[in-house]
């Protein structure tokens, strides 16, 4: 069982290495990834898949500036987000907004796996941690 | 309406500066306090992440496409998904003189209901153990009270000697009563006024043990007084293993406080066998490859990083330490004791047999050895009990032999009845430690025969009273003995008459 996750997880990254060009999760590559295991159906093509789809998730991400606000984020801000944050991890990424009424004030924005935090309730949580 | 997009803007120019960036990932899954966690992707090892709720968490496996983290404090109220974010930070206990006379769990907070620790500083947990040009050679002796060790198998000040035995052949009493000794001495000491005198402060980190055990050991420390001196780290069975598996280097943190700041202190891990399966579950949960005995690869270093942190520094102070393994049926080739002998300075070897048979401590002297201690042990200990070791295993081989042969000489009668009252002179109840003035008092005794017209059997209760008889009536004597550390001729004259008026006085 071990074994076969493994040789899964291996396959799913060489696939996954095929769908990226330029650091940019290609479209039409994964759709010829998908067609490949499809046609050929490799062992355990669900446990491939599955791991496939991770990492193509925490890629996207990567491309991804997530908005969180209260309110509603002008496009202008958007943009300007897109810029810096384009400008700050040296890779094409876009901005989309998302309501995140929670937020007493400010923004929050997330790249893969980093936060930006700049409103009250992060910066009430950063502090807590450093006391 | 523009006031919000200003506000928005004004937000963004910050971003680059003030907003905080925090790494985080989610939980995957979670059990037995061991969470793989999706992200991360900053995490360096050993960080200290941040779960919900107030819970903390140390990455220890990093892998490509998760991260293995073990969780301390509160882990019912965590679930999948929940977001845990980096700290940056390593994992810290508090440190200091604060601590002392307090129970805390591997954290370092108080867990004896006395209310919160005023600690002014911190420390972190793992560290670095000092390096050679930094360690000075052990010389100072740490007395544990109990004669036939501080007589045979002496301990030093920055020493790492290991108690081993199996299940209920005294290894923690034995490490209490060292504990108990430097109380008693640290109290004589600074009542002395002594400039240069060093106090000794322990550190007790209980692991794995039943919390009633625990309990027990709190009260006999402090029954004796030595609560006082000292700080107990409490992670019980109860505990998860991340508690567990912290709990001795949290332990060492706070001894490294009184190293560095120019103290002695004392650390006793009890035990490193229970820290080891700890470890082992955790490996097992984060599907880390296992080896011998089930333990994952790197277990040596689990115990080789905790024990190189005692040590003696030069201009400042020490760390000494007694680990505590328990064997199984006596058998000290199993991998965790063969792997903590290799790492220590020596093993005090604790026997069932010999327990059984009454002889109490049950320290196995033949198998015991200090490598470092005897350049530790005063002159006057080494003047009277120098050649006790060689005595006890002559002792040994002729009683083997004597069972089978009943025309025995002369010598080797006295040979036999002198060896089985060192025997009985080495036995000790416990949690009652003997100052060292007052086993070279009785050892001296021994040495010039005032023992060998006593029946064997009342040895113990002869030695008892000579030790009463010492304690209230030559006290001077005695504190002369601890202040010369050596016997000259007219100490020895002293002694000598002190023990013929004890002669005089006593009746068997
Ligand atoms: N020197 C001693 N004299 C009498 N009883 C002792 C002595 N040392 C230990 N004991 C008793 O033996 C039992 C087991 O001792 P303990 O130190 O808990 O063993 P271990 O830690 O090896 O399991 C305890 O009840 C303790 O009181
Ligand atoms: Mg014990």
């Amino acid at each position: 069982m071990a074994a076969a996750a493994k040789q899964a997880q291996q396959l799913a990254r060489q696939l996954f290495k095929l769908s990226v060009v330029d650091n940019v999760v290609s479209t039409d590559r994964v759709a010829g990834v998908l067609a490949y295991v499809e046609k050929h159906a490799p062992a355990n093509a669900v446990l491939v898949l599955k791991a496939y789809h991770r990492l193509i998730a925490v890629e996207l991400a990567k491309s991804e500036a997530r908005v969180e606000h209260a309110g509603a984020v002008a496009p202008a801000a958007l943009a300007a987000i897109a810029a810096a944050m384009t400008k700050k991890y040296r890779r094409p990424i876009t901005a989309t907004a998302r309501a995140h009424p929670a937020l007493l004030a400010g923004l929050r924005v997330r790249v893969g796996d980093d936060v930006y935090e700049s409103s009250v309730s992060g910066q009430l949580a950063a502090l807590s941690l450093s006391v | 309406m523009s006031t919000v997009l200003d506000q928005i803007e004004q937000q963004i120019a910050k971003l680059s500066t003030k907003a905080v960036k925090k790494n985080t990932g989610n939980i995957r899954t979670i059990a037995d306090g061991v969470a793989k966690i999706d992200g991360l992707s900053d995490v360096m090892y050993n960080e200290m992440v941040a779960f919900p709720g107030g819970a903390i968490g140390i990455a220890l496996n990093l892998e490509e496409t998760e991260v293995g983290c073990v969780i301390l404090g509160d882990v019912s109220k965590l679930k999948e998904g929940d977001e845990v974010t980096t700290t940056g930070k390593l994992l810290s206990v508090p440190v200091g003189k604060a601590l002392l006379g307090r129970v805390v769990d591997a954290l370092g907070n108080a867990v004896d209901g006395k209310g919160p620790i005023d600690a002014k500083e911190t420390y972190p947990v793992e560290r670095i153990a000092p390096g050679i040009m930094a360690r000075k050679s052990v010389n100072q002796p740490l007395f544990t009270g109990i004669m036939a060790i501080d007589s045979m198998i002496p301990i030093g000040r920055g020493q790492r000697e290991l108690i081993i035995g199996d299940r209920g052949t005294g290894k923690t009493t034995i490490a209490i009563d060292t504990i108990i000794n430097q109380a008693k001495i640290n109290k004589v000491g600074l009542a002395s006024g002594d400039a240069k005198f060093r106090p000794v402060y322990s550190i007790y980190v209980a692991i794995g043990q039943k919390s009633s055990n625990i309990v027990r050991t709190v009260a006999a420390l402090e029954a004796a007084g030595a609560l006082e001196y000292t700080i107990i780290v409490a992670a019980t069975a109860a505990d998860n293993p991340a508690n567990q598996y912290i709990a001795p280097y949290s332990g060492a943190a706070m001894g490294e406080w009184f190293m560095e700041n120019g103290m002695d202190a004392l650390i006793v891990y009890d035990d490193l066998s229970k820290h080891a399966v700890a470890y082992r579950q955790i490996s097992l949960i984060l599907k880390r490859p296992s080896g011998r005995e089930a333990y994952p690869g790197d277990v040596f270093y689990l115990h080789s990083r905790l024990l190189e942190r005692a040590a003696r520094l030069d201009g400042k102070g020490s760390l000494t330490a007694l680990p505590i393994i328990e064997t199984l049926a006596g058998d000290v080739s199993a991998y965790i004791p063969t792997n903590v002998i290799s790492i220590t300075d020596g093993q005090i070897f604790l026997e069932t047999d010999l327990f059984n048979q009454g002889i109490r401590p049950a320290v196995s002297v033949g198998l015991s050895v200090s490598r470092v201690g005897s350049s530790a042990q005063i002159k006057a200990t080494k003047q009277v009990g120098g050649k006790l070791k060689g005595e006890l295993a002559q002792f040994r081989e002729l009683a083997a032999f004597a069972q089978f042969g009943s025309d025995l000489d002369a010598k080797t009668k006295a040979q036999l009845e002198r060896g089985a009252r060192i025997v009985e002179l080495f036995k000790q109840p416990a949690f009652s430690p003997a100052a060292i003035e007052l086993q070279v008092s009785i050892l001296f005794a021994m040495q010039k025969g005032f023992f060998d017209p006593i029946d064997a059997k009342k040895v113990v209760a002869a030695a008892a009273n000579m030790k009463n008889f010492f304690t209230t009536r030559k006290d001077a004597l005695l504190t002369e003995i601890r202040n010369k550390a050596a016997l000259d001729k007219d100490l020895e004259a002293k002694l000598q008459a002190a023990c013929d008026e004890w002669k005089s006085g006593y009746t068997a």
